[in-house]
Order: C-alpha cells, then structure tokens, then sequence
C-alpha cells in the first residue's frame, strides 16, 4: 500500500516539490526495498528527487529529526560494509546499526551523486570533536556499495578509482577490510569486480630508489623528476599521512618529564624549589600522548601495513621504530614517585626485548646487508638506534639490575664507536648527510649525554668514564649550538621532536654532574641548559600548534612512502648508467639475493 | 610496391627489441650479469694470454689438475690446526680443578683423562703435518707463498700457524714445561716473534702502501691478526710477562678498533669475500672473545671490561647466527672454508667459562653449557665431514689456488 504511494508520487512530476519530510520518509523506507529499478527511471523524478534532497541538505538546519538521519543514512547505505574506524561515519555505524544493516540496499543514483557531495560535511557537522578524521574521504564507503548494474556518474567512478590507488597500501591490498566488514555482516557480491581492478601491492622499493627519488636531510622531499604512486593532488587517508617519527613527539615529552623530575629530585637543584607536581603533569600529559600515538601508529599497522613496510625501509624511518621502546623507557625513567618508587625489573625485559631483536636485524644489515651498508646509509638519524642501548641501561640499572646494562652498554658503545667514526668521516659514498645543518645533527649529542649517566649508575659513580662521555657531549652540543645560524630555513616536520631530547640528555648529564663537581659554574650552566631545552620544547608546541589548527598542515601527504619501485621516465637510460659504472658489489648483491640479510 | 628500407638496421632493431624484452621483464641486471661474464672472459683470456703458458680455458683446467697437493695447498688450512688446538684449550680449561663447573663437573670427569691426551695428541699432530708441508711449499713453491702473501684474504692466515702453536703450548698437558719455566718462555718468543714481524708488515701496509689501503683489503678474515695478538697477549699474561701483555694487547685492540669500523662500513659491499668463504664471518665474535680472555689474564680478575667484550661478542654470535641465509651458498658443498665455524664457537665457550666462574649463576653456567656443548658437537661434525669427504678438502676451483704463473687480483 505504502509502495503504491510511493510509486504514484513519483510518477507525478507535477507535484514534484514533494513535502522534505515526505521525500524523506519516502526514501527513508525506501531504503528498506531491494528493489533498485523503480527508483530513478525518468530523470525527471530523480531531479526531483535530487532537488528534493538537496532541499533537505541545503536547510541543514531544519532540525527535523528525520533529516539528520537521513542525511546520514545513505550515507551509511553506501558505508556499510567498510567500516574503517578512523573513518567516521564508521563510527557511526554501530550506533545506527538498526537502520544501517538493511540489507544490501542500494539508493538510486541520484541519492548517491548528491549525498557523496554532501554527506562529509553533514557528517562533520556530527562530528566535530573528530576534527582529524575529517579528511578521510568518503569514497572508501561508496565503492563497495556501487551496484555495478546501474549507470555509473562520473564522480563515484573517481572515487572508486582513487580507493583502488590507497588500496595497494592497505593490508594485503583491502583485504583485511573487506575481511572485517565481512565480520560486521554484510556480504560483498561487488567484490568480483572490485578483485579483478584490484592492483597487486607495489613491491617495496630497493635503497638505491629511497636515495635517488628523494632528497633532504629527512629524505622526504620528493625530486622533481619523479612521480609517486598515489595520487599527488588529492589529501590521502589520514592513517597513511600518519609517519613513524610522530612517536618523536613523545620521545620530546617524555624527556622533558625526566628532566624536571631529575630538577625536583637532584642535590645540586635544590636551589631551585622545583615541584615535584611539574613532573606529575608532564609525565601524565606524556604517558596519554604516548598511549594516543601508539594506538593511531597500531591501527597503521593493520589496515596499511603495506605503508608500514615501507616505512621500515626507509633508510631514516627505520630508525625511528627505535622511538616508541625508547620512550616508554624514558617513561621508565622518569615516572613520578607519586606513581610508584620501584618498577618491577620484569617491566625492563619486556621494554628491551623488541629492542633488541630490531638490534639484531639492523646491525646485522650494517654488517652483512648488500644494500643497506653503512657506509652508504649512515645519517645521524641512526644514532636512534644506538641510543636505545644507552638509555636501556641506564633504567637497567637503575632498577638494581647488574649483567643487562653491562651487556647493552657494550653493544651499544661498539655500534656508536663504528656510527660516530663513520658519521664523522662524511664518506663520500654517503649520500644522506646534508651540506647545511639541520636540527637532526642535535641527535649527536644523545648518545654521550646518555652513555655518560649509564655508566654512572652502573659503576656507581661518575668516575673517568662518565666523565669522559660528558665531556664529549657537552663539546658536540657547543660546536652546534654556535652554529645555530645554520638551522635556518628548513621545513617544519614532526620529526623535530625527536632532536629535542639529546638537548634535554645533555641537561640531565650537567645535572649530574653538577651534583658531583659542585661550583657555580657548573650550576649555571645546567640551568641554563634546563632553560634552552624547556624553550625548545615550547617553540616545538607552539610550531606544532600552528601547523596543526591554523595551517592544517601537521600531517602533508607522506610522500617519502609513495616513490615508484623503479624510475619510470627514461628508465632505459638510467638503467645503462648503472651498468657503466655500477660497481661489483652491487652485481653482486644484485645476483646473489639469497645472501642480503632482509 | 616500392620496398620500405627500414629506418634502423635489422640488427639494431632486435638489439632494442630484447633490451626492451629485458626490462619488460624487470631483469636489468641480467644484462649487468651479460657483460660481468663478457669480462671475466675477457680477463681470464688476458690473464692466461698475460701468462703465455696456458693458451685456453679448457688448458688451464688440466693444467690445475695436475698441479700438485704443494701448490693447492694454501695457508687456510691452517684453520683445521686452529680448531683443533682451540678444543684442546677448551678441554683442558673445562677439567681444570679451578673451572667451579658444577654443571660440567659430572661430564668432565666421566670423559676419561687420556681422551683429553688423545685430542692433543691429534692436534699436535695435524699442525706438525701441515707445517711441514708449508715449509714444502715454501721451499718449492715460493712464487705461491708471495702470491698469497699479497691476497687480501690469505694473507691473514699466515698468522694461523702462530696462533696454534701459541693454543696448543698454553693446553699443554701437565708433563710439558710450566708456564714459568725458560723453556716454556723460549717456545713463546719462537711463537709470538713472527706474529710481531706480520704484524709490523701488515698492519703498516693498512695505512702505507697504495694499494692495499685498510679500506680496500679489510674482509673479515683480516680479524685473525687481531686474535693473533691477543692470544699472545694473554700467553705472555699468564707466562707473568704483563707488560709485554699490555703490548701486545694493546696493539690489538687499536688496530681491532680501526677493523671493526671498516668492517662494519663496508666500504667495498659484499664483494671483499667470496661467498664460499662467508664461515669467517664467524670470525666476529671471535675477536671480542680472545679480547674478553686476554684481558682477563692481565687484570687477573673478569672486570666489567671483559664482561663487556663478552657481551659484545654474545651479541655478534646472535646477529649471525640468525641470518642463516648468509651462509646458504657456502654449505653447498664441503671445503675447507667449513673449519672456520670451529675456533670461534671454541673461543666463545672459553669466554663463557671465564664468564661462569666470576659470576656464578643458572644462566651464566647454562651459557656455558651450551656453548661448550655447541663447539664440542660442530668439531665432531667437521672431523666426519673431513673423514667422509677428504677429496672435497683440495677441490678444483679452491678460491685461493695458486696457479704458478697467473696472480689473482684482490
């Protein structure tokens, strides 16, 4: 009865300006019919239909109950069987599931054009509190849901085809979400077609293509001869903007809770009447920042774990999956007596496990990798993975444990004796080191600052040792520090955070030391060095800040992910350029793939 | 129908066409590997050419079957000797009353003494056969000797000898001289001066001579000259000569500081070794172990120093071990190469022993027991494998063959 009211509506043109409401219950219970091929068969009803939804959506604030759903709901329609929680509009879904689960229900076409243009805004309007989600496009619901039997507008056809583009990052290329839509309960009978679209995961790019289609001292500035694979125009999925080095951020946070918990607690600082409630509060603000980041960076990790890969072979991103481990020990370190005042020496082997296998993998490829030599990968971003050996002991034995500070102090002041020499050498194979300054040579000076403290509470004393490593760090920090003129002019990224802590590092060892060499000097200096690093971190805030809310830049698209595997304009060219001067050992390493140690 | 000359010639045309074949099939290197082969036969032709006395490859095959054992023997063999002295070392520390082994204990002593005589028996034998031989092969065949002498890899095991003689003289058993008699320090200067002249030759030519610059010639097999001088460091510990031990410990050590880096630069790739020869990479931790041992001689007591070499090295044995595929084309086949798994796997254990005793722990004599046990079996292994397959000891194509006339270029 309902339909036939339905139906006869429609088919009177004349009174097309049908009442929002009505339009809205019609397509409202429309949406429960699986009957697609009534609906939009005279153009004139669906620009009926089309003016009569656009009423509703333009009078975004009629208020009527209805309306909201129902600006929503087709939206869902199309959404329901990908269910990406960043996305947000999957987060809805399980709210309105009742409505959502109907049922592979398609809208007709012209329901589809005008809510795809539409829905995001409505659904920020619902939203605003997921303010970064917000640039999560649509189109990832639409496609799944595009009933392949019917005309194909233009604009969903894009958007199925950038989808396809994201998908070789996705994990085993969407797969897993059409797994876990599956799960959610929707059958896919679209996946035919999609699966035959769908282009196989681009095989991750060799070393060599890192250093030949990207250049700056992060390598993440595209060259202009090269393309990438994903689009350069559009604003990818947030997830895939989302790097490794954010976890930069909470290594800057979580030192600068060490550092004022050292101020409130150390001797030589009482002077200062430094609250141990600053520690407090930074040390909760760290762990909740820590938390935030790891549980983004885990949801990178299952849906575009392609992304991921890539990112690990990156010649300086794979140093920062050094920087989580290396933070909850930072977190370690510097938790608030409030909090508890012995951790259990089990938390240490839990922290330094994956530490250590990252160890051995990547020294090995120092060691043994055909490509991945130093010689030809050293930048000072690798002093990431020789500073966790220090801080690691450092909390070792700080926890009263004896033989595993030992042992990683020693791992790492082997790997930093051969890193620093090599860094120092600035070989002239070594193409990532670059000509000016830039804030990552601060991290030169983490290594010392920390080895200096480790060595102190291993032996129990600041003896020569300690005091060598201090000494050799506060020389590093000065012979940069002058050249600050040189910092100039780089672009901000949020890997800076991370070259906070060797400032916060050198701050902690002048405290100690102050507290062994007691002079004004001395006291001075670690409070000046205190100021320069809280300062540093505030600008850091600040900078983030701004780019964050007022440029809305703090995630551009993560380019130095996306290079092709191989050149692909006058690759037959560079090709023979190989060859003629290519030396052996690459052949070799070419050849013999069976012995790179990946 | 007029007749279309065609643009490029025909031959031009298919060369295009299977270049392009090849890079449609994303296989550049197959034409980098076209033209390494091109070469290599060009070279091996100049090479031979160059020689005047072996006209064509297929000679030059029969020519090095009749070569004699003097001329495909070469001083690696000496890695045989190595092992073996370093299990009689690894024996004799583990029954020795002071090892508090209480894990080991029961093992120990049910191992009757006179097998412990047996094994030095036999590793005293095997050095003597082959020093002999290499004196042979001195005599005779002293172009071959100077050739290996400028190898990049075989020269480094020319310390390996010395380095023997040095193992065996400190595993010695109870009726040989004392480590304070004359004539136990007579033995140490015999073993211990040619080391020093190596040492002056080699490590001066790293940083003097042209064309063999540290940074062309370090391969992994450049570590034994660092063990050659802590062996005798910790020999001269232990004989009571400690400045001597400081010396040449010393000396060492900088130059183990100077060759880690390289090595671990890789300036030149993965092209310093031949495959068949990636067992030295075990070499590794064999370096930090002896220096972990050799200090521990000197400063009497297993410091936190040693404890640190020992963990350096606990961690490079991981690191190797588990990339198994490094050394997936070196087990192919049987050769001589396979011997180098031994000594390091020996030096470890001992390294484990000294650690155990200074503190005495489960996981620190659980270490011990494994490592001990891990260099016991891989010896036993090699002397079946040496048993079942001597014929593969001196194959045919040995990488460091030294043809009398031809010199192989590093």
């Amino acid at each position: 009865m309902e339909k036939d009211f339905e139906f006869s509506a429609r088919q009177r043109p004349s009174s097309v300006e049908l009442p929002s409401l009505l339009a809205c219950v019609q397509s409202n219970i429309a949406n429960f019919d699986i009957t697609p091929s009534p609906r939009g068969e005279t153009p004139h009803s669906n620009g009926s239909e089309i003016t009569g939804v656009q009423n509703l959506t333009n009078v975004g604030s009629a208020p009527s109950r209805n309306s909201p759903i129902q600006a929503i709901k087709p939206h869902h329609a199309h959404t329901i069987s990908i269910s990406l929680p960043s996305s947000p509009s999957g987060l809805y879904v399980g709210q309105n599931s009742e409505i959502a689960m109907s049922g592979k229900a398609v809208d007709n076409v012209s329901n589809e054009h005008s809510n795809y243009h539409k829905n995001p805004h409505i659904v920020n309007l619902q939203q605003p509190k997921k303010a970064m989600f917000h640039s999560q496009p649509m189109p990832v619901g639409d496609r799944k849901v595009l009933n392949p039997l019917e005309a194909q507008p233009r604009n969903p056809r894009s958007s199925r085809l950038r989808d396809n583009r994201y998908d070789s990052f996705k994990t085993w290329s969407g797969k897993l979400e059409r797994q876990i839509s599956n799960l959610r309960g929707k059958p896919q009978e679209e996946e035919e077609i999609i699966d035959s679209q769908k282009p196989e995961p681009a095989p991750v790019p060799g070393v060599d293509r890192f250093f030949d289609a990207l250049e700056g001292p992060e390598l993440e500035t595209l060259r202009a001869s090269e393309q990438l694979v994903l689009p350069e125009d559009k604003k990818w999925p947030f997830l895939l903007r989302f790097p490794i080095s954010s976890f930069g951020m909470c290594l800057g946070v979580s030192s600068q809770a060490m550092l004022y918990k050292t101020l409130a607690t150390s001797p030589s600082t009482s002077f200062l009447h430094m609250s141990p409630k600053v520690n407090l509060v930074l040390w909760s603000i760290s762990i909740s920042l820590m938390a935030a980041v790891s549980f983004i960076y885990f949801l990178k990790v299952i849906f575009y774990f392609e992304a991921v890969r890539r990112e690990y072979y990156h010649p300086i991103r794979v140093n920062f999956f050094f920087a989580p481990w290396i933070a909850c020990l930072f977190l370690a370190i510097g938790v608030p007596p409030l909090v508890s005042e012995n951790l259990h020496g089990s938390l240490w082997y839990v922290l330094m496990a994956p530490i250590l296998c990252l160890e051995l993998k990547i020294y090995g490829q120092w060691m043994s990798g055909g490509q991945r030599r130093l010689s030809k990968v050293a930048n000072p971003s690798n002093h990431l993975s020789v500073v966790g050996n220090f801080v690691g002991a450092l909390l070792g034995a700080s926890m009263g444990l004896q033989e595993g500070p030992i042992l990683f102090f020693a791992v790492g002041l082997a790997h930093y004796t051969v890193l620093f020499v090599t860094l120092y050498q600035r070989l002239p194979t070594n193409e990532t080191l670059p000509k000016e300054l830039h804030p990552v040579f601060f991290l030169f000076v983490a290594a010392p600052s920390v080895a200096c403290m480790a060595w102190a509470k291993i032996t129990g004393e600041f003896g020569y040792g300690s005091r060598i490593a201090y000494f050799i760090a506060l020389f590093l920090y000065v012979s940069l520090a002058v050249r600050v003129n040189f910092f100039r002019g780089f672009r901000f990224s949020l890997a800076w955070w991370a070259y906070t802590f060797p400032m916060t590092g050198a701050a902690i060892a002048t405290i100690r030391y102050s507290s062994e060499v007691k002079n004004v000097f001395t006291e001075s200096l670690s409070v000046v060095l205190s100021c320069i690093s809280t300062l540093t971190v505030i600008a850091l805030l600040v900078s983030t800040v701004v780019h964050a809310f007022v440029l809305r830049d703090l995630f551009p698209n993560d380019i130095s992910i996306a290079i092709t595997e191989k050149r692909l304009k006058s690759s037959k060219k560079h090709v023979r350029v190989r060859a003629a001067s290519s030396d052996a050992q690459d052949l070799e390493a070419c050849v013999s793939g069976d012995s790179e140690g990946h | 129908m007029p007749s279309l000359r065609p643009f490029f010639p025909l031959h031009q045309i298919k060369l295009h066409s299977q270049q392009k074949y090849m890079e449609d099939n994303n296989k550049p290197h197959q034409i980098h590997l076209q033209i390494l082969s091109a070469a290599a036969a060009d070279a091996a032709h100049a090479d031979a050419a160059h020689a005047g006395s072996i006209p064509d490859k297929t000679a030059a095959k029969k020519a090095v079957s009749r070569l004699d054992v003097l001329t495909r023997f070469h001083a690696g063999y000496f890695r045989i000797s190595l092992a073996l002295c370093g299990q009689a070392l690894l024996w004799k520390t583990l029954s020795e009353p002071t090892t508090d082994a209480r894990a080991l204990r029961p093992v120990v002593r049910a191992v009757p003494s006179f097998a412990f005589a047996l094994l030095w028996s036999l590793s005293f034998l095997t050095l003597a056969t082959l020093c002999v031989l290499y004196a042979f092969r001195c005599a005779l065949r002293f172009r071959c000797v100077r050739a290996e002498l400028a190898h990049h890899v075989g020269m480094n095991y020319l310390f390996a000898p010395w380095i023997s003689w040095l193992l065996l003289l400190q595993s010695a058993p109870r009726s040989f001289p004392r480590p304070s008699d004359g004539c136990y320090h007579f033995l140490w200067l015999a073993f211990s001066l040619p080391i020093i002249a190596l040492d002056v030759k080699i490590y001066g030519q790293w940083f003097t001579q042209g064309k063999k610059f540290l940074s062309m010639v370090a391969n992994p097999a450049s570590q034994i000259t660092v063990i050659a001088n802590l062996v005798g460091a910790r020999a001269a510990a232990q004989m009571g000569w400690r400045e001597t031990a400081v010396c040449m410990f010393a000396v060492g050590m900088a130059h183990y500081l100077v060759l880690f880096v390289t090595l671990y630069q890789r300036f030149l790739g993965s092209n310093s070794l031949p495959a068949m020869l990636r067992p030295v990479f075990f070499l590794f931790f064999a370096a930090p172990s002896m220096a972990s041992l050799a200090w521990d001689a000197i400063s009497s007591t297993f410091d936190t120093s040693c404890k640190m070499f020992f963990f350096l090295s606990l961690f490079l044995f991981a690191s190797v071990v588990s990339r198994p595929a490094l050394f997936k084309r070196s087990m192919r086949r049987f050769s001589v190469a396979w011997w180098a798994y031994s000594f390091p796997l020996t030096a470890l254990a001992l390294a484990a022993t000294e650690y155990a005793q200074e503190v005495k722990g489960e996981v620190a004599n659980a270490l011990m027991l494994v490592l001990s046990i891990l260099s016991v079996v891989v010896t036993l292994a090699l002397m079946v494998f040496t048993a079942i397959r001597t014929n593969d000891l001196l194959p045919q194509d040995d990488p460091f063959a030294c043809f009398p006339t031809v010199r192989r270029q590093p």
